[in-house]
């Protein structure tokens, strides 16, 4: 396999409603900063690799209807499709494209536009013989696992609150993020309104617009083009038995993410993931999924996730910072938050993270989530 | 910016699925209050919904088992906010509560409305049991909720 | 056994940049704007944001229309007829209803653009596209 790195990224605002521009105009937007970031022209990108929840905004083949966007007309272009973790499972797709030989640079573009459909819609439409009967949406089977999850490992509401407080106060941070709460507190969270019990307002994350694309390239026009180039030092994704009830798609358990990220390690020479890691970027749709991809992750034992984000280990200046960027709590256009992920934790080994930039970035973690089926792992450095 | 326009469409959709033989006996089996499971002859878990391959092993599955209609809760949530009902496409009025629920005899769990709505008299390990419709159709609404055993 | 399913699902598209520019035209002005890529001249009708020829986003605003000629034609039994129309001065064919019959109709007649009476910033500000008699291209 050839090396890979990440050279570029662009990244629209993302906000509740961006009824100022189309889809594909967001998908341009996104797509000629990251190309331009890479210091590239439209016409030097090989290929094209896009991610899209279509039914969230009930428009069949988004790959037709946004590839010109992305510069694809007469390139090859294909829609990578794995849920939630669709971002991050496109940017695997367009490392493997570059690490073969076959392409030399891969653009990838994520868009969605909660504001246009019906996001419970796109969520609801499961199995209709077994999962339709019953209306629980994201939010219901995310609170049902979450009950099992803290009568397991002893997780407490205030702990979750943290989480949802770190990631809002990082956004503000972040120009491109959703939700900036530079001033949120714990006890905010916790008198936020009850959605669906224990999960509160502002431990879930928002519906968000926007798009965000990265450029992959090989080694050779990666190390001409980018001073700093983000190298691919490992990547995993995981696929699980397809219903809730399937005893291994648990927060708890979550054995997609686990596999993913032995796999990965390995790869990568992660030993000591808490140490080895200088920052990561994780998708976390709710505040009580990041303490469970702490234990799932190996950033702590099972059991002490808890005390990590009580340890503050996991804030801007702890240890390890997760999601400077504000995460997907603070933006979460679905289509485009598993790039986002890639991309920020892109952007910090660039050193040009502005001012969420951890210092002396050299390893970094980004995952994807998608609906317990799904879990991606990506390996960064700085050195190849 | 100029003006900004919004395209307001409404689209009515319909479908036809096809259930396949093991949905379509286990269906069968609501009509009479029955519930069946199949069993992995490898790794011995009984899936509900029951179908054709066993995802761990690969293994077909052709055993048919019996599975009570009462249970063991193994999580729970009471929806606070209204939810989006794709048989209908209305919302379902909250509070209502839902839950994980492992039938004796099945080994993964199912998810379906509790009648409770109280989440302080809600808790893992409780037992519960179904309330089915007057008339059973053959699907999973066939039980309207699980009422929890005092 | 089949299970048959019904729902409805509401969506409110944003046009954009060009596309809200577009409709307003069509709606205050009966004016059929287009982009002129200032890099490779061709002229793309509905109004763009970036040039779908060459990508280029150096693009000027031109009227078009709202006489054209027929690039291909089709008549249904239960939808009417539709055609595929370039405007004077566009490069790039236009999809509309033919509002008039399309007896005798064929690929090379001129047609002319009808304005809705009533219009709402809407692709439907335009009625479709009437025969022009007398005129030949």
């Amino acid at each position: 396999m050839r090396r890979v790195a990440i050279i570029g990224t662009g990244q629209t605002d993302y906000a509740s409603n961006r009824s100022d521009a189309s889809q594909p105009e967001l998908v341009r937007e996104a797509a000629k900063a990251a190309i331009a970031d890479a210091g590239l022209r439209p016409q030097q990108i090989d290929a094209m690799l896009i991610s899209n929840m279509e039914l969230f905004e009930g428009r069949a083949l988004p790959e037709l209807w946004l590839g010109e966007a992305a510069f694809a007309a007469g390139k090859p272009c294909l829609k990578v499709a794995t849920g939630g973790t669709s971002g991050t499972s496109a940017c695997i797709a367009g490392f493997h494209q570059v690490a073969s030989g076959l392409f030399d640079v891969v653009l990838v573009v994520g868009l969605e536009k909660h504001s246009e459909g019906q996001t419970q819609t796109g969520m609801a439409l499961t199995d209709p013989f077994w999962d339709r009967a019953v209306a629980a949406g994201a939010l219901g089977n995310f609170a049902l696992s979450i009950s099992q999850y803290m009568a397991a490992r002893g997780v407490t509401e205030r702990q979750a609150a943290m989480v949802a407080v770190k990631a809002r106060r990082n956004a503000a941070r972040n120009p491109h993020a959703h939700l900036k709460m530079p001033a949120l507190t714990v006890d905010e969270v916790l008198g936020s309104r009850p959605l669906a019990h224990p999960v509160r307002l502002l431990d879930m994350c928002p519906q968000s617009d926007g798009a965000c694309a990265i450029v992959i390239a090989a080694e050779e026009p990666a190390r001409r083009l980018c001073p700093r180039p983000a190298w691919i030092k490992a990547s995993a994704t995981r696929h699980e038995q397809p219903y809730i009830g399937d005893i291994d798609r648990r927060l708890v358990t979550m054995r997609t993410l686990r596999d993913a990220a032995r796999n990965a390690y390995a790869r990568a020479g992660i030993r000591d993931p808490l140490h080895d890691f200088d920052v990561a970027e994780i998708y976390e749709p709710v505040s009580y999924a990041e303490l469970a991809w702490y234990e799932a992750l190996g950033f702590c034992g099972d059991g002490e996730a808890g005390r990590l984000i009580e340890d503050g280990v996991t804030t801007m200046d702890g240890e390890l910072p997760v999601n400077p960027s504000g995460g997907v709590l603070s933006s979460n256009p679905v289509g485009a938050s598993g790039v986002i992920r890639v991309a920020e934790a892109a952007l910090q080994i660039h050193g040009r993270g502005g001012e969420r930039q951890v210092d002396g970035v050299r390893t970094a973690l980004a995952t994807g989530y998608g609906v317990y089926a799904w879990a991606d792992v990506v390996v960064l450095g700085a050195q190849p | 910016m100029n003006e900004a326009i919004l395209v307001p469409i409404e689209m009515a959709v319909t479908w036809r699925y096809a259930s396949g033989a093991a949905m379509e006996r286990f269906c069968s089996g609501l009509m009479e209050r029955r519930i069946e499971a199949l069993r992995c002859g490898v790794c011995r878990r009984s899936y509900l919904p029951p179908r054709p391959i066993c995802g761990n092993c690969h293994a077909p599955l052709s055993e048919w088992v019996s599975v009570a209609d009462e249970g063991r809760l193994e999580a729970w949530t009471v929806l606070q906010v209204p939810m989006l009902d794709a048989r209908t496409g209305d919302m379902r009025e909250a509070p209502y509560g839902m839950g994980l629920i492992q039938l004796d005899g099945a080994d993964t769990t199912i998810n379906h409305y509790l009648a409770e709505s109280d989440p302080a008299r809600l808790s893992i390990g409780l037992r519960v049991r179904a309330v089915w419709r007057p008339e059973p159709r053959g699907a999973m609404d066939d039980i309207v909720h699980f009422e929890v055993l005092r | 056994m089949i299970r048959e399913g019904a729902i409805r699902i509401p969506f409110k598209y944003a046009a954009g940049r060009a596309g809200s520019r577009f409709l307003v035209a069509l709606r205050d002005g009966m004016r059929i704007i287009a982009s002129r890529c200032e890099t490779c001249a061709r002229v793309a009708v509905p109004l763009r944001t970036f040039c779908p020829a060459c990508g280029g986003d150096d693009l000027a605003e031109v009227e078009v229309g709202p006489g054209g000629t027929i690039l291909a034609w089709t008549e249904t039994p239960d939808a009417g007829s539709y055609a595929l129309v370039r405007l004077d001065g566009a490069d790039t064919a236009f999809l509309h209803r033919l509002v008039a019959a399309p007896a005798g109709c064929r690929i090379g007649h001129r047609v002319r653009v009808r304005f809705a009476s009533s219009r709402r910033a809407s692709i439907l500000d335009i009625d479709g596209f009437e025969p022009v008699t007398g005129e030949a291209r």
